[in-house]
């Protein structure tokens, strides 16, 4: 009756066959993003440190120099020496390891735990997913760092009790070593934080597919349920998923340090950056060096990670593929 | 009749990632005092652009690249921003295609509906409201004052229409442009903001620009035709004619696609094959030829002007086509164009 | 609506208990033996008498089961007393009393600033969408936002005090409107800011394509009226939603921002006693933290409603 039908009929596979396009778009897009490119580079740089820093470092972490103690910067220590003379270049590059192990730990535990949660509460809805949202809510009332200072205060010392106990009847030296205490609260400190993000990601996802049209065809076409899953829902939540992550490893990063800052962090052997400001705070007005150093390293980090997830954002994020 | 509203040459294109669209393409056209002009084509074509061009109503993409637009001889394009205030809203009505977003949903009826009133008559808050109230009682929503209060998802969508009217004839203004205004309204509803909207001009005399692409709705309102398609108007005729003695083939395609009442039963509507084309380039070609089933070599190399078309009834029917298709149509028993 | 406003405290309630009950637990099995703490602080002694331990702990009620202590913890939290510190035996109402007002006045204070900075400055970047001023606004926003405030402020102290020499080593609190609260404030706005501008900013470019907003340029109301009268309600009931995130990070930045700055708030309360394990300190901070967060939340759910006339219909079922 009206020219809107004037057009063709609308083509049922477009959505299909232009989903890989979409893909190479979105790193199109990426590419010409000078920000975003900006801010990959320190963070390959980062992960590259943290694989190889021991074979780069000039210094062992360790490794005290007791004739120069506070050195300044000079050609003999690039950024100089802390108190006890270990040569803070090398501690920064140790530190990399720090941060890129426990962002990566953090961010798989919190991942696995929010893709279970979200998932639950999307296919099963209901009651389930009225639990896990307040579960989710509550969570997120939490300010991180209380909750850090929390789990590390009151559940150190026992669990550093239980392992002296189990070192005790087992003689066994894998419970020698309290760092394990520390990478169990600041891990769970961290996941615990990190999973309502998550979950709430996929809880969405599944939701908005579900009743999105082209989904509601194949059901109605009698696609099974898991080529469904395959095809629509987990290419779709990928994008959005990609940039969560993103930012969730640049978060966990900036809560290490920051545990670390607070004194409630990973006691482990080798330096954190948040530990290094922290000490670094304590001289600043005579060796600033010891707090600089580290802070430029994490302010890099900090803001490559805010480029590239804008940048990420802007790629993927679905809102924008429609046009 | 005197001349109002005269378009010249107006271009208007639109910047996208890669390049430009080429919306509106020399548009040229003019509407007398009173007159009711109905613009028509199909989504696309450029006739809401064109509409939104002539007030600067354009989305930040879009850019008026030439043209004039002259109301009663001032051109709009060349006004600064206070005094175009003045032209919209004062004497430029619009009113839009969907009236579930085109109202405020922040704000109640009343507010929005005293601003012209404020801003283009001086009228303090309190006329403003009284007068809106009138307003709201001559579209024909009762108790009126009570009504001003209430916020838009208040009201249901052919209400919603009847408000937005309403507001653009606060200041009783000399022409009144309605883009698409019945598309996004049940079809019983439609035939009543027409009715609506014809009885205010009447009344009124105001000039009114309708623009649809709905050719039914045309017969019933229209003084003229404008038919656009991609960019370009490809025909312009008095009502009657465009009916009776269409020269494009993309009107005589339109006009096939419009079921009859008296036509015989158990026929097809006929629709037009393809897509129009895309705009990312000025054709050298007529836009249409893709799906003309008139095509002659001719239109795949020269896009044709708008030109009077030999023996018209009226002076001011005029085509963009290559060809007379008044015999061809004979020939082919009227069957215009089938899918491809 | 007051059946939607009991709705949402319904919610939040059981979320606070949970929370208190969570981190009750965790002090309960977790922190140590008060008694011991206590002998610890009066008499310096780690050698005791188990026999008069167990009598003081039967004495103060430590020995009778988690739920009833945690029932009478929360018996007393509801009246307003928050126990007693274990390492300096005084009351923790007294120490947060005492500490409170100048972390909620650097608090107010950041949202304040942040808002008529940030408000202003996402409408600017939304109304020059992709020029020049808006890339500088956002490039900034997104640079900013990613610094944390434990970098930022100990640079910012090194740059001004060692670097330019414009200012005095910045320690300590001489309350809001003293020069030492300047650069705490700009660190706090800083790392606050850019939710804001952000926020803001996407809101903008969302309602400039709205077709009300053509509407009211077709009425010839005057650019500066649009924005004020029909752009800015649509624009900021939005960012009440990010609020609640806001304030989460406002209490993280507080406890950074007191420890590197040496303000004496609850922030830095938490920090001393961290190390001394005074856990009746830390979990009545803990809770005040949460209940914050949970009330602003609350309030947010409830005022949303109010600004949106949609939203009203929406969730309080109001016919038409």
């Amino acid at each position: 009756m009206t020219t809107q039908e004037l057009s063709g009929p609308a083509t049922f596979s477009t959505v299909e066959a232009s989903r890989s396009n979409l893909w190479k778009d979105a790193l199109a897009r990426l590419a010409a993003n000078r920000l975003a490119v900006v801010g990959i580079i320190p963070i390959i740089l980062l992960f590259f440190i943290a694989i190889f820093g021991p074979y780069l470092t000039p210094y062992d972490f360790l490794a005290q120099d007791f004739t120069a103690r506070l050195a300044p910067p000079s050609s003999v220590h690039w950024l100089g020496t802390d108190e006890l003379g270990r040569d803070v270049f090398s501690r920064i590059l140790y530190g990399a390891r720090t941060a890129v192990s426990v962002g990566v730990i953090s961010t798989v535990i919190s991942l696995v735990v929010g893709i279970i949660m979200g998932s639950l509460a999307g296919y099963l809805g209901g009651r389930v997913d009225m639990m896990v949202v307040w579960l989710t809510d509550v969570t997120r009332s939490m300010p991180a760092l209380l909750l850090a200072i929390v789990i590390n205060l009151t559940l150190k010392v026992p669990l550093e009790a239980w392992l002296e106990q189990m070192y005790l009847q087992t003689k066994n030296t894998f419970f020698r070593q309290t760092m394990w205490v520390d990478l169990v609260l600041v891990f769970g400190a961290l996941a615990l934080i990190q999973w309502p993000g998550y979950a709430r990601l996929i809880r969405g996802q599944i939701l908005s597919i579900r009743s999105r049209n082209y989904v509601l065809a194949a059901r109605a076409l009698g696609m099974p349920t898991n080529r469904i899953l395959t095809r629509y829902v987990i290419p779709n939540a990928m994008g959005p998923l990609i940039v969560a992550v993103s930012a969730g490893l640049g978060g966990a990063m900036v809560l290490e340090s920051a545990f670390s800052f607070l004194g409630v962090g990973v006691q482990l052997p080798i330096p954190s950056w948040g530990k290094m400001i922290s000490d670094g705070l304590r001289l600043w007005q005579t060796h600033s060096y010891l707090l600089v150093g580290p802070a430029a390293m994490m302010a890099i980090i900090t803001v490559s990670f805010a480029w590239l997830g804008d940048g990420l954002n802007d790629a993927l994020n679905p809102r924008q593929w429609k046009e | 009749m005197s001349e109002l509203l005269e378009v010249q040459d107006l271009q208007t294109r639109f910047k996208v990632r890669k390049g430009y669209v080429y919306a509106v393409n020399g548009v040229s056209f003019r509407l007398e005092e009173g007159e009711t002009l109905a613009v028509v084509g199909e989504s696309g074509c450029g006739k809401s652009v064109t509409m939104l061009s002539l007030v600067r109503l354009l989305p930040p993409a879009g850019r008026i690249e030439s043209g004039q637009v002259l109301l009663r001889g001032d051109d709009l394009l060349a006004l600064d921003q206070r005094q175009l205030r003045d032209v919209r809203g004062g004497q430029v009505g619009m009113i839009f295609q969907d009236p579930m977003t085109s109202l405020n949903p922040f704000i109640n009826i009343g507010t929005q509906m005293a601003e012209p009133l404020l801003y283009h008559r001086g009228m303090s808050k309190k006329d403003a409201l009284a007068r809106s109230a009138e307003l709201l009682e001559m579209v024909g929503i009762p108790d009126g004052v009570a009504r001003l209060r209430e916020y838009p998802h208040q009201f249901s969508g052919g209400m919603r229409q009847r408000v937005m009217i309403a507001m653009a004839m606060s200041c009783e203004p000399s022409v009144l442009i309605a883009d698409e205004p019945t598309t996004a309204l049940d079809v019983t509803i439609q035939a009543q903001i027409v009715e609506l909207v014809k009885e205010l001009r009447d009344r009124s005399g105001v000039a009114v620009i309708w623009i649809t692409h709905d050719l039914s709705v045309v017969a019933g309102i229209a003084d003229r035709v404008i038919v656009m398609y991609a960019g370009y108007i490809v025909e312009e005729a008095p009502v009657d004619a465009i009916f009776e003695d269409p020269r494009h083939p993309y009107t005589v395609g339109l006009l096939g696609a419009l079921p009859s009442l008296g036509g015989e039963t158990g026929t097809r509507l006929t629709t037009i094959g393809g897509a129009p084309p895309d705009l990312a380039e000025l054709p050298t070609f007529c836009p249409f030829h893709t799906r003309c089933p008139f095509v002659i070599d001719r239109c795949r190399s020269e896009n044709p002007m708008l030109e009077p078309v030999s023996g018209a009834s009226d002076r001011g029917h005029r085509a963009a086509c290559w060809v007379d298709i008044r015999g061809v149509t004979e020939q082919t028993g009227g069957t215009v164009a089938t899918e491809q | 609506m007051g059946k939607y406003v009991a709705q949402r405290i319904v919610y939040w309630i059981p979320a606070l208990i949970l929370l208190a009950l969570a981190v009750y637990a965790m002090a309960f099995y977790g922190a140590g033996d008060p008694i011991k703490l206590m002998f610890l602080r009066e008499e310096g002694d780690v050698t005791y008498d188990a026999q008069r331990l167990d009598a003081i702990r039967r004495e103060k009620g430590l020995d009778r089961p988690f739920l009833v202590q945690f029932g009478e913890y929360t018996w007393h939290l509801l009246q307003g007393d928050l126990g007693m510190s274990v390492i300096s035996g005084r009351s923790v109402n007294d120490m947060v009393g005492a500490t409170a007002p100048v972390s909620f006045q650097i608090g107010i204070a950041t949202v304040f600033l942040v808002a008529i900075f940030g408000i202003p400055l996402g409408i600017i970047a939304g109304l020059h969408h992709n020029e020049w001023l808006d890339n500088l606004i956002l490039g900034s926003a997104l640079f900013i936002s990613g610094v944390p405030s434990y970098v930022v402020g100990p640079m910012l102290m090194v740059f001004l005090v060692l670097g330019l020499g414009v200012m005095n080593v910045p320690y300590g609190w001489d309350g809001l409107f003293s020069t030492k609260a300047i650069l705490p404030l700009f660190v706090m706005v800083f790392g606050s800011i850019a939710i804001i501008i952000r926020q803001t900013r996407s809101g903008m470019l969302e309602v400039l394509s709205e077709d009300y907003v053509r509407t009211a340029r077709a009425k010839g109301v005057p650019e500066f009226m649009v924005i004020i009268r029909h752009m800015l309600r649509p624009v900021l009931t939005p960012v009440l939603t990010v609020l609640g995130q806001m304030l989460i990070g406002i209490v993280n930045g507080a406890i950074i921002v007191e420890k590197v700055f040496g303000i004496p708030g609850l922030g830095r309360l938490t920090i001393d006693f961290t190390y001394g394990v005074d856990y009746p300190v830390i979990v009545a901070i803990t809770l005040i933290g949460a209940f914050l967060v949970m009330a602003l939340n609350l309030l947010v759910d409830i005022t949303y409603p109010l600004l949106d006339p949609r939203a009203a219909q929406a969730m309080t079922g109001v016919e038409e």
